[in-house]
């Protein structure tokens, strides 16, 4: 993991003559998503480029330690083992990014890991998951606890209502806040772009968890109606390239929700390719929030490799 | 299974270049297979012929010129070159056709266009292998771009065949159309052109070069959809059509798209033959990027206008000072992300147009270079690649000769402003007239840019989308051609019942001579019959002494003087066009109510003096008075009928396809020149002109910013007056569905004329009238596309 951001000060007018052409940025979202097109060893390559930027998650009300456990197995042995020997790629190292939970959840991941003896950082959603809609105390002790009980990588979920209000100065002292609670784990903001209304204020709130702090921006937490989609992530991904141009740090970028094939996936990573370059395609800058595409993959990839396609109880689950 | 899968030994040969590529995240390749075409080209044997008359034709003795895949090199196929004998041949096919499938109902051309849909349909993959192929444009711009607006084409212009008898009553198709295709985009450039034709009735013939081998195969599927032999018919060569086309007596109709030269060389060429002329020139196209824009955005603006496969040609970019630092970084950038290579390649963006445009745009980046320019390139392309890498072009200021020439694909052209103002006046002081986009999120600024940009489409935040339903045209040299829409129907249409226009050499004035010598004028002793207009040109409301001093006689039909008149010059038109630029913009900006009282109070003023407007015309022509005064009577009842049509039509906000609405606007053109015919009488004057008040000013507006007929010099500063010419006439665009009442012909057109004097035109003298239109006079104007920022 790399350095943590540490916040600037903030800068309304970085945010205020901002403008998103909406049409315009669909119009993109329609084109980017299919002028990429990757084919044989480039597609089981980037595939499994694919899986290391995955954040393994469960986030259900019926989550215990027996299938977080389970899920954690599954991070460190994301794809079949004879299928990456018949790749040559059995040394790599594939794991998946992460592991993410809830914070009640968070010692019994820990625990799993360190069991099946890899490093893989847990990562812990916070504040209020997921709709932030609880007093700041609680949301600030929230993070503390699940870093107290060992997760590296706290997503918490910011406050909609500030957005909407357009109390941008007020967002930003929250993250510091978030920032400050955090303290050496990894902060990923989820703006929840489902509910900010517009294009204009998702630019917005990224540039602010930016300034404030954030290591990473997160889409969506999953549970809105609408999560990761292309116009979005393009927004998105504009301001993490300007907050670069403007302070020369690289945040990293989180699509979350809705991404379930690795068709998808590959549309993803050639996405941060053309908007942001090959230096955000490593796991420090980019990551996939998903629960069901590890297991797409890994069926590609067993496709890849035999020319046909598993049936489910070929591949061992999650 | 398992089993299987645990001791794989799979198809993956390439296990270590999984490896490397995993580290490297490079592209692959992503192939399509030529062999479609191949066996397509195959089966033709080793020489395309010509698709005429429903069938290949392989004639002795025509030169075979080769015909490459620009990317590679290969050799795709030969083809023949036609020459003039053949090129009657096939005017002369289409002309027979023309007897069948004009008369056709509307109904049934729908059923033919809607098959040829279905067969296109049906060998898509063929369709755009072979026009990636031969035209050196990435096959994903052709599938997902071309192919869908060909069948949108289809189906829009099938609809209006189906209820031609309604919509379109008062109006036959124009005949015989030859299309001549631009090397590049020649699929979709076709597409647009003959789906109107043929929906509305006419038959075509369209001329390909090697680089548009798709034509041919469109020709023939046609057959295969069943549409009659003859009806659309594709000729192969290379020769200029300005060598080809003039002579041939059944062509109607010309629509030609390529470079402004040959465009003007056209021009010249038909003048006189018959033959209306639709031209579509150049390809380069502006961009405005204010500070109010979305900045991301424009860029792909930018990659939209000249970094693509769906890019016509170059960019002018003109950039706000205050965004133009970080429009840069962002340009720079996103240049660095273009991929070039194979057309056939899904995973490209640029292909290559071929070693002629990568000669322009190396020569245009030489020449900037050498003028002071700035160069930035990715670097990545090797030397004696066929590829021209996306380039921008910066530091080039408007008055370098490079700046004034138009700049090539793939070129971004960038200059900074620093006002709305100043922007306009960078744009609109080119001769190019194409197409432009504004970007600003301000609705009042880009609406309001997007008005007074002298351009024939404007975009607002978006560059060149398409629709069939959306009139696009140009401007200015760029040629006053409309596609799509309405507007791009009625280009092949004209009202029933117009007699054939004349043919043969153009009357010319000798415009080195003109008025610049005043013939010798002696006192004749004799007194003029009629002496009731005082001396002087008529400039500026008021008669004013001519710069010659001297008189012409006017003589009347029994060659007896019948007037004196003022001999005027060069001078006096210099004059008279200056006062009309001076009263053109306030004239124009009236409310239209105003000047329709104007044009009553002159209908009135003339009907006053009807009685002696007609004997003046008897005595100088000769003809009988009856005929003279009904003459007299219906010129009234047009201005009239005129003054009442102020009202701009067809102007308004449309809605089509997901794109967002489009603003159609009509503009008055400013300064129209006539140049009255030797010997004409007056009222028929008038009546020969009424096209060009009426309805051909747009062909006389690329006349006078920059396609100038030939041989007229220009008067300084003002362009150039064209006398109307036998080849040019209006592009008969409906004033109004019920034709209004004319002497002869009907053709709904307005009449001018000078009364104030009290005497007519003279009969003998050049004369040339400076007259600010009327707005709804003033032809159908430059509608604009614009979709809504929302």
């Amino acid at each position: 993991m790399s350095a943590q951001n540490q916040e600037i000060a903030f800068d309304i007018t970085w945010i205020s003559n901002v403008q998103v052409n909406q049409p315009a940025v669909l119009r993109r979202a329609e084109q980017i998503q299919t002028r990429r097109t990757v084919k044989k060893d480039w597609q089981a390559a980037w595939l499994l480029k694919a899986v290391t930027f995955i954040d393994l998650t469960t986030l259900s009300g019926d989550d215990t330690s027996s299938n977080v456990r389970r899920l954690c197995y599954k991070a460190k042995y994301p794809i079949r083992e004879d299928l990456l020997k018949a790749l040559n790629m059995q040394d790599k190292g594939i794991t998946t990014a992460a592991v993410c939970v809830y914070p009640a959840r968070v010692s019994d991941a820990v625990k799993a890991l360190k069991d099946a003896g890899c490093d893989i950082p847990v990562a812990s959603v916070a504040t209020g998951f997921p709709a932030g809609q609880t007093h700041l105390k609680t949301r600030l002790d929230e993070i503390r606890l699940a870093v107290e009980d060992g997760a590296k990588e706290i997503d918490v979920v910011i406050n909609r209502s500030l957005v909407l209000a357009g109390q941008w100065k007020a967002l930003y002292d929250e993250i510091c806040e978030f920032r400050k609670a955090c303290g050496d784990a990894h902060l990923k903001t989820i703006l929840a772009t489902g509910e900010l209304g517009s294009l204009t204020n998702i630019y917005r709130a990224s540039m602010v968890a930016m300034m404030a702090g954030s290591d990473f921006i997160k889409t969506s937490t999953g549970k809105e109606t609408v999560n990761a989609t292309f116009p979005v992530a393009i927004v998105m991904v504009r301001a993490i390239r300007d907050f670069y141009w403007k302070t020369g740090k690289k945040i990293g970028f989180k699509p979350a929700g809705g991404i379930r094939t690795a068709k998808d996936s590959l549309a993803w990573l050639s996405l941060i390719k053309e908007e942001l370059g090959d230096d955000w395609l490593k796991p420090e800058l980019f990551r996939i929030g998903a629960s069901t595409l590890l297991s797409d993959i890994e069926r590609q990839i067993y496709h890849h490799v035999t020319g046909r396609y598993a049936a489910y109880h070929d591949l061992p689950m999650a | 299974m398992a089993a299987a899968a645990a001791t794989v030994t799979g198809p993956s040969a390439g296990a270590s270049g999984v490896r490397s590529i995993f580290s490297t995240m490079d592209y692959g390749p992503a192939p399509e297979s030529p062999s479609l075409v191949l066996a397509w080209l195959d089966k033709q044997g080793s020489t395309l012929g010509h698709f005429v008359n429903g069938k290949w034709l392989k004639p002795e003795g025509q030169e075979p010129v080769t015909c490459r895949d620009p990317c590679s090199g290969e050799l795709l196929a030969s083809c023949l070159q036609a020459d003039d004998g053949f090129v009657a041949l096939a005017v002369d096919v289409a002309g027979r056709a023309l007897e069948a499938w004009s008369p056709l109902p509307g109904a049934a051309r729908a059923q033919h266009l809607l098959r040829l849909a279905e067969t296109l349909r049906r060998h898509q993959k063929l369709l755009w292998t072979l026009e990636a192929m031969a035209s050196g444009r990435v096959v994903r711009e052709v599938r997902d771009g071309d192919l869908p607006l060909a069948q949108q084409l289809l189906q829009y212009h099938a609809s209006w065949a189906q209820t031609q008898e309604q919509a379109l009553s008062g109006w036959e198709p124009v005949g015989v159309v030859a299309v001549v295709l631009p090397p590049a985009f020649s699929f979709i450039e076709m597409m647009w052109r003959i789906c109107p034709a043929l929906a509305v009735g006419c038959t075509v013939v369209v001329f390909g070069g090697p680089a548009s081998l798709s034509a041919l195969l469109v020709a023939q599927l046609s057959e295969e959809a069943g549409l009659p032999p003859g009806v659309l018919n594709v000729v192969m060569g290379t020769a200029p059509p300005e060598t080809l086309l003039p002579g041939l007596p059944g062509v109607a109709k010309v629509a030609f798209s390529g470079p402004v030269q040959e465009g003007k060389a056209l021009r010249r060429a038909l003048a006189g033959s018959g033959a209306d002329l639709s031209l579509s020139l150049g390809t380069e196209s502006l961009l405005v990027v204010t500070d109010t824009a979305d900045l991301d955005s424009a860029v792909e603006g930018v990659v939209d206008a000249a970094w693509s496969d769906r890019s016509p040609g170059g960019l002018r970019l003109l950039v706000q000072l205050s965004a133009y630092e970080e429009m840069l970084w962002k340009l720079e950038t996103r240049l660095r992300r273009v991929r070039q290579g194979r057309s056939l390649d899904w995973a490209v963006d640029m292909g290559t147009r071929g070693p002629a445009a990568w000669e322009r745009a190396q020569s245009y980046v030489q020449e900037a270079q050498s003028q002071g320019a700035q160069i930035f390139q990715d670097g990545s392309t090797p030397p004696q690649s066929p590829f021209f890498p996306p380039t921008l072009v910066l530091g080039l200021a408007p008055a370098s000769p490079c700046a004034q020439a138009e700049v090539p694909w793939p070129l971004v052209t960038v200059f900074p402003f620093r006002t709305a103002k100043e922007a306009l006046a960078m744009s609109n002081g080119t001769p190019r007239g194409g197409s432009a986009s504004v970007w600003s999120e301000r609705l009042t600024l880009g609406l309001d840019l997007a008005y007074k940009l002298l351009m024939g489409t404007v975009w607002i935040n978006a560059h060149g989308l398409k629709d069939a339903a959306a009139p696009v045209g140009g401007c200015k040299e760029n040629g006053s051609a409309w596609h799509g829409g309405p507007d791009g129907l009625y280009e092949y249409l004209h009202p029933v019942g117009i007699p054939p226009r004349p043919q043969g050499p153009p009357q010319l004035l000798d415009y080195d001579k003109f008025g610049l010598s005043a013939p010798p004028v002696l006192p004749s002793g004799t007194s003029p019959a009629s002496a009731t207009a005082p001396y002087g040109v008529f400039v500026a409301g008021r008669f004013q002494n001519p710069s010659s001093r001297s008189s012409r006689p006017v003589l009347g039909s029994g060659g007896r003087i019948c007037a004196h008149v003022a001999e005027g010059g060069a001078k006096d038109i210099r004059e008279a066009v200056e006062a009309a630029h001076k009263a053109a913009a306030a004239w124009a900006s009236r409310v239209p109510g105003s000047r329709a009282s104007a044009l009553w109070a002159l209908a009135d003023a003339v009907s006053q003096r009807s009685q002696e407007l007609a004997e003046q015309l008897v005595e100088v022509t000769g003809s009988d008075l009856a005929d003279t005064r009904t003459e007299v009577v219906l010129s009234i009842a047009r201005l009239r009928a005129w003054g009442a049509q102020v009202h701009a039509q067809g102007a308004g906000l449309h809605s089509a396809g997901p794109h967002g609405p489009f603003l159609r606007l009509r503009e008055a053109l400013g300064v129209l020149a006539i140049v009255c015919p030797e010997g004409a009488a007056p009222a028929r004057l008038c009546v020969s002109h009424r096209p060009g008040l009426g309805l051909g000013q747009r062909h006389r507006r690329g006349a006078q910013r920059g396609l100038p007929a030939a041989g007229s010099p220009a008067l300084p500063g003002h362009g150039r007056p064209a006398p109307p010419r036998a080849g040019e006439r209006g592009d008969g665009r409906p004033r109004s569905s019920h034709p209004l009442p004319g002497p002869s012909s009907g053709r709904p057109c307005p009449v001018v004329l000078r009364l104030c004097s009290g005497t007519p035109v003279p009969a003998r003298t050049p004369a040339l009238f400076s007259v600010p239109l009327v707005e709804a006079t003033a032809g159908p104007g430059s509608p604009k596309a614009l979709p809504a920022p929302h």
